[in-house]
């Protein structure tokens, strides 16, 4: 091995130069926004309120930009998503359209000009079906098999003031049906915005940035109504006509912050034209928890029937109130469970999350520690041979030539 | 394990293999061929005892493995805790590696230590199957204690038995075909379990720890059956003895715990090298099912298929490869071959969606590879008098090894995931890859050729005369 300048040793620094661009400059978005909530924004105390209004305004502020989300529970709970492309935009709500019967036009976003996109995200039905002989398929069960559903818009939900954490930009809306069913139990949404990017602490921990916000969904302490009960949650995700949406599932190599899962599924809105960035998103990773505080055994695993289109928009007060023409809704089934994994009414506790977003989803990268043990797995021997083969050379070296040597 | 025992006395009985054993006294002629110990069909009855002397104890070692959804599920356990059931097997083994030799000859016998320790097995699988039936886990642990006390003393049985009866007629053809046994009850026990688990929840509604336990009952069959094998294998050989007035052979191995401050420093990295090798295979393979499952989305029967190939791989490739690691020597080269392959296949796993059937066979050779080539090489740098505490001590260190990788890999599972998982796996491959080269560079006999190494022991007679 004459020449120093060998090809492992190339190799080596390569990885190197490799590895520090990697944690340098990517694998992170360093985008921040300033989020600020209020709680029913222009409302008059005058008025008397109806008990179930519940209208959260989320703005997170960007430089030149902002996400306007508003969390509703009039109706079937939603999520409304607003970018607009100046920094000093707001929503007008106009109360007393908005509290009867003809909500259309009521919610606006001020100035007009300035929206770019909105969608939002609609929790129409609960089903729960029997499923006696264990296949967790409900799309081959007899309609036999499906119990009336609970219907959100009939629901009645607490108070989300009262549950709105102002410092760490969180809310959460529960809500009954009020039959004993849900005496003990409720049907609860929580809605986490974020300021800059980070990781959830708590399984799936899911990847957010700045323009996405988180939705929980979880489902407590409710009776259910046989042994062999699951669960199916319909959503619906209301968009610009112009943009189809469609779910994606990508495989991901990762599993590091969900063990055990290795995809991720999108349902995204974009454009036809295959080049241009994805609007907005609804972001999650295929499983859902059967404990408050799971562990790997509590995983199971969520599937999702394909998008439909809708005729109508969702029975949500504040899609209809903000959405009019040129959108329309298109709908999913997300099932919970497989054959085999206990039914609901082992734990009575079900978990999913979500992320609605802006722009392109978040991508999964290594982390770090994963990234330095199989440098140094990988680099240490490199530089062992490198060591080694060194040794030898100078060893050769230092022997000098051997040659014929004269007696005399 | 199997091999490794296997590799110990190939590595000492090869010059032995001219001499005939004399057929000493005892008129055979009056017997028929079929009762008579010195002629080959009473002989082939006495291989297969031997044989399926071990089946049991392979069959039922990886049963957690092949069953590991069901006993997750059914016990509502954690990996951490799922993987103790490894552990605990090889707890026991850590120290009876040095016992086992020494219990076999002196205290017991052959004859009757084989039989004790295929009890042991038994009563070990009947209490881990009594455990799951009573849904409790700390009995289960104590079974599989219990079943560990056995399982790795009988493989020295079985391997004294071989060389009592086929020394210098076959015996690395009998080590073959009992390896191949062995690897055949894992085989089978992996893809056999899950479907009896199917079948025994078809046919009753209960529980699932009770359907969990009538499985492992019904595994606890072939544990009788060894025992049963055992017993009959036992008569045969006293009767042998009897009629051919045959010595009583021993281990031959000779355990002194003073040896150990003697070992050169080539040895130390031999250990790192088998620790670091088995922490990255087994409890790779006792976790792998959910692992296909999960990321492959293969089926259950598929993943327990794939899971078991490292062990289908491993029966023919063995002799092959031992043949050609004889044939060219360089040993060192060759562990250095298999960790390399191995370190590739864990790659490609974590990494890449590549068709894991191409990673798993890869790991398949390079298992086998490693045994052949690793095994030997302690003859190469211990003196002939400390070989045996030099073995004990690896298998014994490989043990404690698999106990404590089998329990971190269970948590680091249940709190990072499975390429964490893999990362790890990968890190122990480098590790001992680095001592492998530690090996390299001092250079020495490890690296000779075979007629190198041949010519050196010839010098060394030479110069000693």
């Amino acid at each position: 091995m004459g020449a120093t300048g060998s090809p492992p040793v190339l190799l080596f620094l390569s990885f190197l130069n490799v590895l520090s661009a990697y944690a340098f400059f990517g694998g992170g978005d360093m985008y921040h926004r300033q989020v600020s909530m209020e709680f029913n924004p222009g409302f008059n105390s005058s008025q008397t309120p109806p008990l179930s209004v519940n209208l959260l305004h989320v703005r997170a502020r960007g430089e030149n930009d902002t996400l306007h989300f508003l969390l509703c529970s009039q109706g079937a709970p939603a999520l409304l998503v607003v970018h607009t492309n100046t920094s000093s935009s707001s929503v007008k709500v106009d109360w007393s359209r908005f509290l009867s019967d003809d909500v259309s036009g009521s919610v606006k976003v001020e100035p007009k000009g300035s929206v770019r996109y909105s969608s939002a995200l609609v929790f129409s039905r609960l089903w729960e079906y029997d499923d006696v002989n264990d296949t967790a398929d409900p799309a081959k069960l007899p309609p036999s098999s499906f119990f009336p559903p609970y219907e959100l818009q009939n629901f009645t939900w607490g108070d989300l003031n009262r549950t709105t954490n102002q410092i760490a930009h969180r809310a959460k809306l529960c809500g009954s049906d009020g039959s004993e069913r849900f005496f003990n139990g409720s049907f609860c949404l929580g809605f986490s915005a974020f300021e800059s990017e980070g990781r959830d602490g708590s399984w799936p921990r899911l990847l957010y940035n700045a323009n996405s916000s988180q939705l929980k969904f979880w489902l407590e302490g409710v009776k259910e109504r046989s042994n062999f009960s699951r669960f199916l949650l319909e959503l619906q995700y209301v968009g610009s006509s112009n943009l189809p949406s469609r779910v994606e599932t990508l495989r991901s190599i990762d599993d590091e912050y969900t063990p055990s899962i290795f995809q991720v599924s999108q349902w995204v809105s974009s454009p036809p034209n295959a080049t241009t960035p994805i609007l907005g998103y609804v972001q999650w990773k295929p499983v859902a928890y059967r404990k408050a505080t799971p562990a790997l055994v509590d995983a199971t695993p969520c599937r999702h029937s394909t998008p439909l289109l809708m005729e109508q928009l969702p029975p949500s007060g504040l899609v209809l109130a903000y959405f009019g023409k040129g959108y329309e809704a298109s709908g999913l089934n997300m099932t919970f469970s497989i054959a085999g994994d206990p039914f609901y009414n082992t734990t009575h506790y079900l978990s999913w999350s979500m992320l609605v977003g802006l722009g392109s989803p978040p991508t999964e990268s290594f982390s770090p520690l994963v990234i330095t043990i199989m440098a140094l797995g990988l680099g240490i021997p490199l530089l062992l041979i490198l060591l080694g083969a060194i040794c030898v050379c100078i060893q050769k070296q230092r022997s000098g030539p051997r040659g014929y040597v004269p007696i005399n | 394990t199997e091999e490794e025992e296997k590799e110990k006395k190939e590595g000492r009985h090869d010059e032995d293999d001219g001499d005939e054993r004399g057929s000493g006294g005892g008129g055979s002629r009056t017997m028929a061929a079929i009762c008579d110990p010195t002629r080959w069909p009473h002989r082939i009855i006495v291989l297969s005892l031997m044989c399926f002397l071990g089946f049991g104890s392979y069959f039922c070692y990886d049963n957690p493995s092949a069953l590991q959804q069901q006993v997750k599920q059914d016990m509502d356990l954690n990996t951490s805790s799922f993987m103790q059931l490894y552990a605990w097997y090889s707890w026991p083994n850590v120290v009876l590696c040095f016992l086992g030799g020494f219990l076999l000859d002196r205290v017991f016998g052959i004859r009757l230590g084989t039989i004790i320790f295929s009890l042991f097995v038994c009563v070990g699988q009947v209490i881990f199957a009594a455990g799951a039936l009573f849904n409790a886990f700390w009995l289960m642990i104590l079974g599989r204690f219990v079943f560990g006390i056995g399982g790795e003393s009988l493989a020295v049985a079985q391997n004294t038995y071989a060389v009592n009866w086929f020394k210098g007629k076959g015996l690395n053809l009998v080590f073959g075909l009992q390896l191949s046994m062995a690897r055949l009850g894992s085989t089978v026990n992996m893809n056999v379990m899950g479907l009896v688990y199917e079948n025994i929840r078809g046919l009753r509604d209960g529980t699932g720890y009770t359907t969990l336990g009538i499985t492992l009952m019904i595994a606890a069959a072939t544990c009788v059956f060894s025992l049963i094998c055992a017993l009959v294998l036992g008569y045969l050989d006293r009767r042998a003895e009897r009629i051919l007035k045959k010595e009583v052979c021993s281990t031959g191995e000779v355990i002194k715990l003073t040896d150990v401050k003697d070992f050169p420093l080539s040895l130390w990295l031999i250990f790192i090298i088998c620790v670091g090798y088995y922490v990255a295979i087994f409890p790779f393979i006792g976790l792998g099912q959910v692992f296909f499952i999960e990321k492959f989305n293969f089926s259950p029967v598929q993943a327990s298929a794939i899971n078991s190939i490292v062990y289908i791989i491993s029966a023919p490739a063995s002799p092959l490869l031992g043949f050609l690691v004889d044939k060219t020597g360089k040993n060192i080269i060759w562990v250095l071959m298999a960790v390399i392959i191995t370190l590739a296949s864990h790659m490609m796993l974590a990494f890449t969606f590549w068709n894991p059937w191409i990673a798993m066979c890869l790991l398949g050779v390079s298992y086998s590879l490693l045994a052949c080539a690793l095994w030997p090489m302690v003859a190469f740098v211990v003196p002939e008098h400390q070989l045996g505490t030099a073995y004990g001590f690896m298998q014994s260190i490989q043990n404690l090894g698999l106990a404590l990788i089998a329990m971190a890999a269970g948590a680091i599972l249940d709190s990072r995931g499975y390429l964490f998982l893999e990362v790890f796996f990968c890190a122990c491959v480098c590790s001992e890859y680095s001592s492998g080269e530690g090996l390299v560079f001092p250079g020495g006999e490890l690296n000779l050729s075979t007629s190198a190494r041949a010519r050196l022991q010839k010098d060394t007679l030479s110069h000693s005369e």
